[in-house]
């Protein structure tokens, strides 16, 4: 196989792998999504207990039936500033992957809004924020109804490096 | 050669004639293909006589088959005394016979046709493999509807058999082709003799079967199917000849052909198909060496014993089995020699002695060496390669094992303890054995009325049978556990929210009282699911205490005590590396020759006393032995030069020996290839403290050291006091709880302006504040206005400051999931009453923060 074709190769799973049912939800203003496929459920808000010397991020552990999960609020992790949580103030699990298997996470959103089926077509690459924003787990962008969703590339937002790594600077 | 063959199949009649139970005739049966081999050979070597006795053995027989004699007994008499004739008969033959017939004219026949241990099949897709099928399924219809003594079913069944030989020419086939005409010859005999047995026929088709299925895929067929072959009669002293020449006899040509394919198929991709059963394979194969090792050493105290004997068979005929399916030819090859090693064992030719046993652990190690071969080929994907073991030594000193090994006289030692003959009458049928070496003990016995043959056959039957003891058992998954654990917790805690609602009304809360019996019951029951005792573990360091005094020459035995206490699953793998390490510094470091133990005036063994018990939530394990003990000036010496201390330290005995727990500590003056590399006994300590454990010395110069372990019973659960910090509510595990009290305001001092330090008896014990630490907003309460609980890690004490005292529980230690695990201070998380997630601190981890920070 020739590099030009393998770059297509490359250039063709990744459009492909794009397309499909993402479910947004709203952060402040702005609508996000993620691949339907990583989200496990979605549940109300629960207590959380928060767990010290972590980032600020991470809100704490929560008992999902039995099984301890770490749950982190998207709004402090994209800097957008923490507002009191409602009862549209949702907890999205979702199964990332971890170098031993999958791992769950939760993660606190404003509001779900719904699972919508977006096509490759409509999908935009993103674009260079330079170096004021960090682009590295956004998929792309979806222009659907009028409305840009940042489709999220969730196992590269939550990844536990940055977990742990972030824990040494907070120290 | 045909006489070793003859003598081989007399002994093997009057071994069947014995067990034969004279209530089912029908056992008989089974003799009569081996006197009708027996006469062939008889009238090759014109043996006149003993052909004669053959005859008239058979005519016995078949009367006694068709119920035509009345007189059951004496006609079973009567072929007892034909067949121990036989016997002697054929010994003073031997003696006359001038020349061991090696060269003479072999009997010719389908029976002794050379079987190629393995047969290749150099296209993938064999040459019309398809057209073998109907035929096949024919054969299989055919033996499925049959029935014995029909002539028109016989006559079908050949038909088909010969058009199965006939397909079956050519190279490719060869395997194919010889188990046909054996199966022919079978059933052919079937129709001469009035044979009903059908179960080679079964066993036939098995193998045809899968020989076709490896025909069509065009796999090299490994399996070892001399057992089939022999039940068809076929001669099978000749046939093993051949196979343990292995793939050495094939001829020159062959033999490249078969080194070819397995270089040029390298690595082998692993089919979908395989790959699951190569799993399961590889996990059970391993589990059973692990019980085989076991009971090896059961065996060696115990040599006689057939159960054991047989719970040793067994596995290795599984293994075998399986791996031949499976194409692993070098496993199913070792298998196979040390089955057979283990097979004549079994028989009561001889006595398990120490080399057989040393054999067989060979074969053990090289067998786990294979099979890890193979377990890395599950995880990559492709079979590698199994050059670099050889097995062929292995396999020769098992057969040479084999033959060497004298008989022994468990039989008799079977009557003696049952009370059936004295042991002045055995030792007499054991003189005439040694005269007449080809006799078997129960016949002398049988013949010189010391036992009727009744009693033989029932001794021999103890022999052979096993009792199984182990309850049935099913193998789950551990996550499986883990899961049944969370939910038997969540439902302790869905129905303690539900008392506190229905505690109103009263019919309901006792139903609701009732479901919290039966949920703490469950729960009880999935705890103990995950505890297993520690035997398993102790009898692998038998198996290490055995090698190591070998090696070393020191004679050294080991005791075990209280290896029936139950221990978590987790933490049996937490112990296994500690206690190697501990056990082999023991017999390295610790236990003198033999020599210098007399002049000490100890016993010239050296022992080891491994014991376990439970106190206080924890599982001891002690590791004693009566070698020379620790010798302090040494160990300070040693520490000062390597600059662990300055040597001007004041130190307890205690204090010293946590001094070998250092890294980098080793007082071996010389480095063996056991242990004394430097890197132990601090690893030893790493690895315990992982699992919350603890390690004590003692020692006595001269008298011996004894280790002990602590470890939490479960890594699961822990005893913990909750408390309640700000808003925060944390676990402490009690066992680093020393006490709780309300200090008064002049037990507090500070050291400028900053450490805070409170009074308790007398000593003075520096304060943490929890949620100054965990830098939760708080106002700074005055440590008089709260709680101080003491607690304690290493030898160190601290206080730490509460708001309150919540409570007394066990609670289950949740991971936090993704990386939270390791964060330091905290041990894990637990699920509290209200459903809510309490972290449990971890006190070691909270002092070493402290002091980090300050």
């Amino acid at each position: 196989m020739t590099k030009s074709t393998e770059a297509l190769d490359e250039a063709i799973k990744a459009t492909t792998i794009k397309t499909g049912k993402y479910l947004t939800f709203a952060l402040d203003e702005e609508e996000y999504g993620i691949g339907i496929l990583k989200v496990k459920e979605i549940i109300g808000m629960m207590p959380i207990t928060s767990v010290p010397r972590t980032p600020d991020f991470v809100k704490g552990v929560i008992n999902l039936r039995g099984k301890v999960i770490p749950v982190i609020d998207l709004r402090l992790k994209f800097d957008m500033g923490e507002i009191p949580y409602n009862e549209r103030t949702c907890i999205i699990v979702v199964e990332i992957d971890a170098e031993d298997g999958t791992i769950l996470i939760g993660i606190v959103v404003d509001s779900v809004s719904e699972v919508l089926n977006i096509q490759a077509t409509e999908i935009e690459e993103t674009p260079a924020f330079g170096t004021r924003l960090e682009t590295g787990y956004i998929l792309g962008m979806a222009k659907t109804e009028g409305s840009v969703k940042i489709l999220l590339n969730i196992d590269k937002v939550l990844s536990t490096e940055e977990l742990t790594g972030l824990e040494k600077v907070s120290q | 050669m045909t006489y070793k063959i003859i003598e081989n199949l007399v002994e093997k009649l009057s071994c069947d004639f014995v067990l034969a139970d004279p209530k089912e005739l029908e056992s008989l049966s089974g003799l009569l293909p081996l006197l009708k081999q027996l006469h062939i050979k008889c009238m090759d070597l014109s043996f006149k006589d003993p052909a004669k006795e053959i005859l008239k053995a058979r005519k016995i027989i078949d009367a006694l088959l068709k119920g035509s004699s009345t007189d059951v007994d004496e006609k079973m008499n009567d072929l007892g005394r034909l067949i121990s004739g036989l016997s002697s008969a054929i010994s003073v033959l031997k003696e006359s016979e001038p020349v061991p017939d090696t060269n003479g004219p072999e009997p010719s026949g389908p029976a002794l046709e050379p079987e190629p241990e393995l047969i290749t099949y150099p296209k993938a897709d064999g040459p019309d493999v398809s057209r073998f099928e109907p035929v096949l399924e024919k054969f299989s219809n055919l033996i499925g509807g049959f029935c014995p003594g029909e002539l028109p079913d016989l006559g079908a069944l050949l038909n088909n058999l010969d058009e199965l030989i006939d397909m079956s020419t050519g190279k490719e086939f060869v395997a194919f082709h010889d188990v046909c005409i054996a199966c022919k010859g079978y059933a052919e005999d079937m129709t001469l003799e009035n044979i009903y047995n059908t179960k080679p026929l079964e066993e036939v088709l098995v193998l045809l079967k899968s020989l076709l299925s490896h025909l069509k895929r065009g796999k090299v067929f490994g399996f070892d199917y001399a057992d089939v072959l022999e039940l068809l009669n076929l001669n099978f002293e000749e046939e093993k000849k051949v196979k343990e020449a292995g793939p050495d006899k094939l001829s020159p040509e062959e033999k490249e052909e078969v080194l070819a394919i397995a270089s040029s198929t390298e690595p082998v991709k692993i089919s979908d198909d395989d790959m699951e059963i190569l799993i399961d394979f590889v996990s059970e194969a391993l589990e059973n060496l692990d019980t085989i090792e076991v009971n090896l050493i059961d065996l060696e105290q115990d040599p006689s014993n057939t159960d054991i004997i047989n719970d040793i068979f067994r596995p290795f005929h599984t293994i075998k089995g399986v791996s031949g399916f499976l194409s692993l030819i070098k496993i199913n090859q070792l298998a196979h020699a040390t089955e057979n090693l283990l097979d004549s064992a079994r028989s009561g030719d001889f006595l398990i002695n120490e080399m057989a046993t040393d054999a067989v652990l060979e074969s053990v190690d090289t067998l786990k060496n294979l099979l890890s071969l193979v377990s890395q080929g599950t995880e990559t994907g492709f079979m590698p390669s199994d050059d670099d073991i050889d097995i062929e030594p292995l396999r020769d000193k098992l057969q040479r094992l084999q033959t060497a090994l004298k008989k022994g006289e468990p039989l008799g030692k079977i009557l003696v303890q049952k009370g059936e003959i004295s042991s002045d009458s055995l030792d007499q049928a054991l003189e005439i054995q040694k005269k007449n070496p080809d006799k078997k003990l129960g016949e002398i016995l049988v013949e010189e009325k010391k036992a009727v043959p009744k009693q033989v056959a029932a001794a021999l039957m103890d022999q052979t049978t096993t009792k199984k003891s182990v309850a049935a058992q099913v193998k789950v998954s551990t996550d499986k556990l883990d899961d049944l654990v969370d939910y038997a917790g969540e439902l302790v805690i869905a129905q303690s929210m539900l008392r506190q609602k229905t505690s109103k009304d009263k019919s309901l809360s006792q139903s609701v009282a009732q479901l919290g019996q039966i949920v703490t019951n469950m729960q009880s029951i999935a705890m103990s699911m995950r505890m297993v005792p520690i035997k398993a573990t102790f009898m692998k360091m038998i198996r290490l205490v055995r090698d190591l005094s070998r090696k070393s020459g020191k004679e050294i035995a080991l005791n075990m005590k209280g290896e029936d206490t139950e221990i978590d699953r987790n933490v049996v793998e937490a112990l296994y590396e500690p206690m190697v390490h501990m056990i082999r510094n023991s017999c390295d470091h610790g236990i003198e020759p033999a020599s210098d133990r007399k002049e000490q005036g100890k016993p010239s063994q050296g022992s080891i006393l491994l014991r376990a018990y439970h106190k206080g939530g924890h599982i001891i394990i002690e590791i004693e032995d009566d070698g020379k003990g620790l010798d302090k000036d040494v160990i300070l010496e040693k520490a000062k030069s390597s600059g662990l201390i300055t040597g001007n330290e004041q130190m307890t005995d205690a204090q010293i020996y946590d001094l070998i727990l250092q890294a980098g500590f080793s007082t071996a003056k010389e480095i063996t290839d056991v242990s004394g590399r430097g890197v132990g006994m601090d690893v030893v300590m790493s690895g315990l403290e992982k699992f919350r454990g603890q390690l004590n010395i003692e020692s006595t110069k001269g008298k011996g050291t004894k280790f002990t372990i602590s470890l939490p019973l479960t890594l699961a659960i822990i005893d913990g006091m909750l408390v309640g910090v700000d808003d925060e509510k944390y676990v402490i595990p009690t066992t680093a709880i020393q006490k709780a009290f309300k200090p008064s305001k002049q037990d507090c001092f500070t050291v400028e302006g900053k450490g805070e330090m409170v009074k308790d008896r007398g000593s003075l014990i520096p304060v943490i504040r929890l949620n100054e630490i965990y830098n939760s907003k708080s106002t700074e309460k005055s440590i008089w206005d709260s709680l101080v609980v003491v607690v304690e890690s290493k030898d160190e004490k601290r206080a730490l400051l509460i708001d309150e005292l919540l409570g007394k529980d066990e609670y289950v230690i949740k991971s936090l999931g993704a990386n939270l695990e390791d964060l330091e201070g905290l041990a894990g998380g637990a699920i509290l009453a209200d459903g809510r997630v309490g972290l449990i601190l971890d006190i070691h981890g909270i002092f070493d923060l402290v002091s980090k920070e300050h």
